[in-house]
């Protein structure tokens, strides 16, 4: 799908070109490209530099890298699954769809009183996976509705408005449905309950590995790859890419086409409810307001693999994980900043920034130069 | 897009079960149970008689069956119908809400609800509010039975004549405001030595008041709908230069007005207007931004909370120049006890903002649209977690802030007062306002309608575009600033967590419900957005959920906003001629939505 993004939407143009003329100065310095290398410049040294102190203090052992670089995995495949979303519906509208961090949440937040109920009646433990089951089908079914109700009230309306407007809708869509989970469910962070097969840990590779992580990265793979032979081998997938290419011809070629922008909206929303429920996993609590920072981070996961691409919105999501994990402690520590960790969001909107700023198209787009 | 025709009777239908569902939405989220307490309208001794749990429901079925029985363009249906429809209606509204309280009997009972007020919401919520007490069957049957009764009466409104219409419905609005406003208003006609027995009783309105609110708005409003129409036509044959007069002694006489507004309202409505003036200069500063240049910002905040923080650390007496040795770090003193005085620190604060601005602005700048947003988010935020952070606090407070102690600086104290601080801001704004009405028909306000309308065209007839994002953003910011360094004023103390992106929300809900691009739309949107949720504490609570409905909803049905611009007005009906022609070229055969997909992406 990332050459059909490159297509239809008109990038933003590479940062201004050098000026042609060899050897002679420019007549005046350009601002725009002044800061660019400046910033670039800082950025490198600032990551070299902390890298190579914080090795040096040797206050982390190889263990404890593996162990963040697999914790940055788990996460990274959570985003991963949420990018999709973003990714399938950028795809085929080409618009942000900014709310759907919120059906992310609500999936996850409604779950948690199915989780309550099967603990109440003793199910949770005794027959857990079947409850894992129930959990996943409510989170699921809850996230769907949301993702088409969101679809039919906030944006069918607006197709072909111009593009701000179903941003500005998507954003207001956002904070609605924040505060309607909150009225709903309360305003406090709540806790799943605990479920026994999910705890402890196996031993892989010489280090030991929790459980609720591998399962995690697993489940988030096996979704993966079954969305991606959905959109490559059925026929829907094929109308999905059809319409992705050009809405007026596929309608002409018999693609239902506002069936098949409902059916990107509920896959989209299925695996954001799916991903609810392993962010459960590794994470363990809910609240209202989840969906905005995880919303956002799968956003850039998905920027950073190149939207409107699957296999980008994967790498970006896992690439982003470990960042992440990873990052701060890796650049941070040596540079004498405390508590390093609080500057973990910094990652992902720095991230983020500086991909937009230097290369538009993400990992797996298209090169700059080549797009329309 | 073409909608399908549907039977008014299953129009009514329709309607009636989104009326049902946003009944229940009401009473899901919670809004019913905790406005169970609060009366609306009570008897002469404060007796209960309506409780604004009830009137939520009221209200929604009265709009559903209004808006059921007023029929489409082409059907217009007989008064006998039109009754019908509503009793219709309200039935149907009434019968799904009492679905949803058998349905979550039904759960509760079977243990699949299991929360900690569980109990709670089956006691007081269903059986007790939902069901009047009466048991399911009963309460259900008064539920369809009330439902019905009240779709009747909303549809009898449509058998009036439209001029007596409007003051009905007018006079019905503002008793409504006149209760829900009793906090604020039973203060100041008490205030002003006039006893409230008669108008208030137990936090409602009484019967006789609700009558006198009742009858006085609708009276007036009758008066002026015989007279307007004269007064309206005989402006409108002035000649063009009388006219200009006539509108800028408008405008002069809302300026003396506003001079007078605070000695005349008192301490409370004056600490309102500061943040309402606040919001105002913000929504000034996007304007141009996003109104004028058409670059959405999501990271304006960010803008904000450097005016705020600079103007902390250059003047409070907590900020690291000062406390180090206790005295001023380079003797620029000014009197004050911090750094340097407000007076001095202002025109540092704009110009540190505006370089701030240049320089977030030029490596962003050349991307379009959506995704511009995005990135100005993402430097929003990365500069409110930096601000958090432990790393800055010596310099910066971390998550604690700044505070301004106890031993303010005297020139700041005089500042402090919300009567001063008021004038201040209210010259603020008014430069803004200036400064952006010069700006939209010069050089520069062309230069940016045409970047806004194509970026592309606009660079090709030799606009730098650049050089005009980067002046739309550096103003913005600067005048982003100036409202940050009047709230650490006012607040007297500057933290991280009043710079979030919600601001940046707001300030955009502001101008969007005014109308992007339109001066006065920014005043409206900041009253009725800012102003309104603080004389309306007890909602305070859901001021966020009505302004991401109230986003939704303009953009939807409204996108030009309460009060329009004229320019953008055509721009965006340029859109919808453009759809209707291709429309008519596609023909019958291909489905309506289809068309619209040329312009998703000419932006």
């Amino acid at each position: 799908m990332a050459e059909q993004t490159a297509e239809r939407e008109a990038p933003p143009p590479p940062p201004s070109a050098p000026r042609r003329r060899r050897l002679a100065l420019p007549e005046r310095i350009p601002v725009r490209g002044t800061i660019l290398v400046i910033l670039s410049i800082a950025i490198v040294l600032g990551v070299v530099i902390g890298t190579a102190s914080t090795l040096r203090t040797g206050r982390f052992t190889g263990a404890n890298w593996i162990d963040l670089v697999i914790n940055g995995v788990a996460r990274g495949s959570v985003y991963a699954l949420i990018a999709m979303g973003y990714t399938l519906v950028y795809g085929i509208l080409f618009m942000i769809n900014f709310a759907h961090g919120e059906v992310f949440m609500a999936g996850a937040f409604t779950a948690l009183f199915a989780a309550f109920a099967l603990e109440e009646h003793g199910v949770l433990n005794s027959n857990p996976i079947l409850s894992i089951g129930i959990l996943f089908l409510v989170s699921m079914v809850t996230s769907m509705t949301v993702a088409l109700l969101l679809e039919r009230v906030a944006y069918r309306p607006l197709r072909g408005a111009p593009r701000l407007v179903p941003l500005i809708t998507a954003i207001g869509a956002s904070l609605f449905l924040q505060y309607t989970f909150r009225g709903l469910y309360s305003a406090q962070a709540r806790a799943y309950p605990r479920i026994n097969i999910m705890e402890g840990s196996w031993t892989m590779f010489g280090a030991a590995v929790a459980r609720a992580q591998v399962v995690v990265i697993l489940g988030a793979l096996a979704l993966m790859i079954g969305l991606y032979l959905f959109i490559a081998r059925t026929r829907t997938g094929r109308s999905m890419r059809a319409v992705g290419e050009d809405k007026e011809i596929a309608s002409l070629m018999g693609i239902n086409v506002d069936r098949t922008i409902v059916t990107t909206f509920a896959i989209g929303g299925l695996l954001a409810g799916a991903a609810g429920i392993l962010y459960v996993f590794l994470f363990n609590q809910v609240i209202f307001t989840m969906g905005f920072f995880a919303g956002i981070k799968a956003f850039t996961a998905a920027v950073l693999g190149g939207i409107g691409s699957i296999a980008g919105a994967a790498i970006g999501g896992v690439l982003l994980g470990v960042f992440e994990a990873v990052g701060p402690i890796l650049f941070l520590t040596g540079a004498g900043i405390d508590s390093p960790n609080q500057l973990q969001p910094v990652v992902a909107f720095g991230i983020l920034v500086l991909v937009l700023i230097f290369r538009p198209g993400g990992i797996l787009g298209a090169p700059e130069e080549k797009r329309a | 897009m073409a909608e399908k025709v549907r039977t008014p009777t299953r129009r009514a239908v329709i309607i009636g079960v989104i009326a049902g569902v946003v009944g229940i939405y009401l009473a899901a989220t919670g809004n019913i149970l905790r406005f169970h307490t609060r009366n609306v309208l009570t008897t002469a001794d404060g007796e209960g008689i309506l409780q604004l749990s009830y009137t939520f429901l009221l209200l929604v079925i009265l709009a559903a069956a209004y808006r059921a029985a007023r029929g489409t363009s082409e059907q217009q249906p007989d008064p006998a119908r039109r009754i019908g429809l509503g009793v219709l209606t309200g039935g149907v509204a009434g019968a799904v809400v009492a679905l949803f309280v058998a349905a979550m009997k039904a759960l509760i009972e079977g243990g699949l609800i299991v929360t900690e007020i569980t109990p709670e919401i089956r006691a007081v919520l269903l059986d007790d509010i939902l069901l009047f007490g009466r048991g399911l069957g009963a309460g259900s049957a008064l539920l369809i039975g009330l439902g019905a009764a009240l779709g009747a009466v909303a549809a009898s409104v449509h058998l009036l004549d439209r001029n007596n219409r409007r003051p009905l419905m007018v006079g019905f609005v503002a008793t409504l405001l006149v209760s829900l406003m009793e906090p604020l208003l039973r203060v100041i006609i008490e205030g002003l030595g006039v006893d409230t027995a008669w108008l208030y009783q137990s936090r409602g309105l009484t019967v006789t008041g609700a009558i006198i609110v009742f009858v006085v708005v609708a009276g007036l409003l009758t008066a002026w709908t015989r007279r307007g129409d004269l007064v309206r036509e005989r402006v409108r044959q002035l000649p063009t230069q009388q006219r200009s007069v006539l509108r800028w002694s408008t405008i002069a006489l809302f300026i003396l007005f506003l001079l007078f507004l605070p000695s005349l309202a008192g301490l409370r409505v004056s600490e309102v207007l500061t943040t309402i003036g606040i919001y105002v200069l913000l929504g000034l500063g996007l304007n141009i931004v996003v109104g004028y240049a058409g670059l959405l910002d999501l990271g304006y905040v960010a803008f904000f909370a450097v005016g705020a923080y600079v103007t902390a650390i250059l003047t409070f007496r907590s900020s690291f120049l000062v406390s180090e040795s206790g005295v001023s770090v380079a003797q620029l003193d000014l009197g004050d006890k911090g750094f340097t005085n407000f007076w001095v620190a202002l025109p540092i604060v704009v110009i540190l903002a505006v370089i701030i601005g240049v320089l977030i602005g030029a490596p962003v700048l050349r991307l379009r649209g959506d995704y511009l947003a995005i990135v100005t988010l993402g430097f929003g935020e990365i500069i409110r977690v930096l601000v958090a952070s432990d790393w800055l606090r010596p310099w910066l407070g971390g998550a604690q802030g700044i505070i301004a102690p106890d031993d303010i600086p005297p020139a700041t104290l005089e500042l402090r007062k919300p009567a001063n601080l008021y004038f201040l801001i209210l010259a603020a704004v008014l430069l803004a306002a200036f400064i952006s009405y010069r700006l939209v028909d010069s050089r520069v306000g062309r230069a940016w309608a045409a970047m806004r309308e194509d970026e592309s065209v606009a660079e090709a007839m030799g606009i730098s575009v650049i050089k005009y994002k980067l002046l739309a953003f550096a103003i913005g910011a600067g005048i982003a600033s100036l409202g940050g360094a009047f709230f650490a004023v006012k607040i007297g103390s500057v933290f991280p967590n009043s710079f979030k992106l919600i601001v940046s929300i707001n300030v955009l809900a502001v101008i969007i419900l005014g109308g992007m691009g339109s001066i006065p739309g920014v005043i409206v949107g900041s009253i009725v957005l800012v102003g309104l949720p603080e004389l309306l504490r007890e909602f305070a609570e859901y001021r966020l959920l009505f302004y991401g409905a109230i986003l939704v909803a303009i953009m939807i049905y409204k996108p030009e906003g309460l009060v329009p611009n004229k320019r953008r007005v055509r721009e965006l009906h340029e859109v919808d001629e453009e759809e209707a022609q291709f429309a008519k070229r596609a023909g019958e055969d291909t489905a309506a939505p289809v068309v619209t997909a040329g312009g998703s992406d000419e932006k």
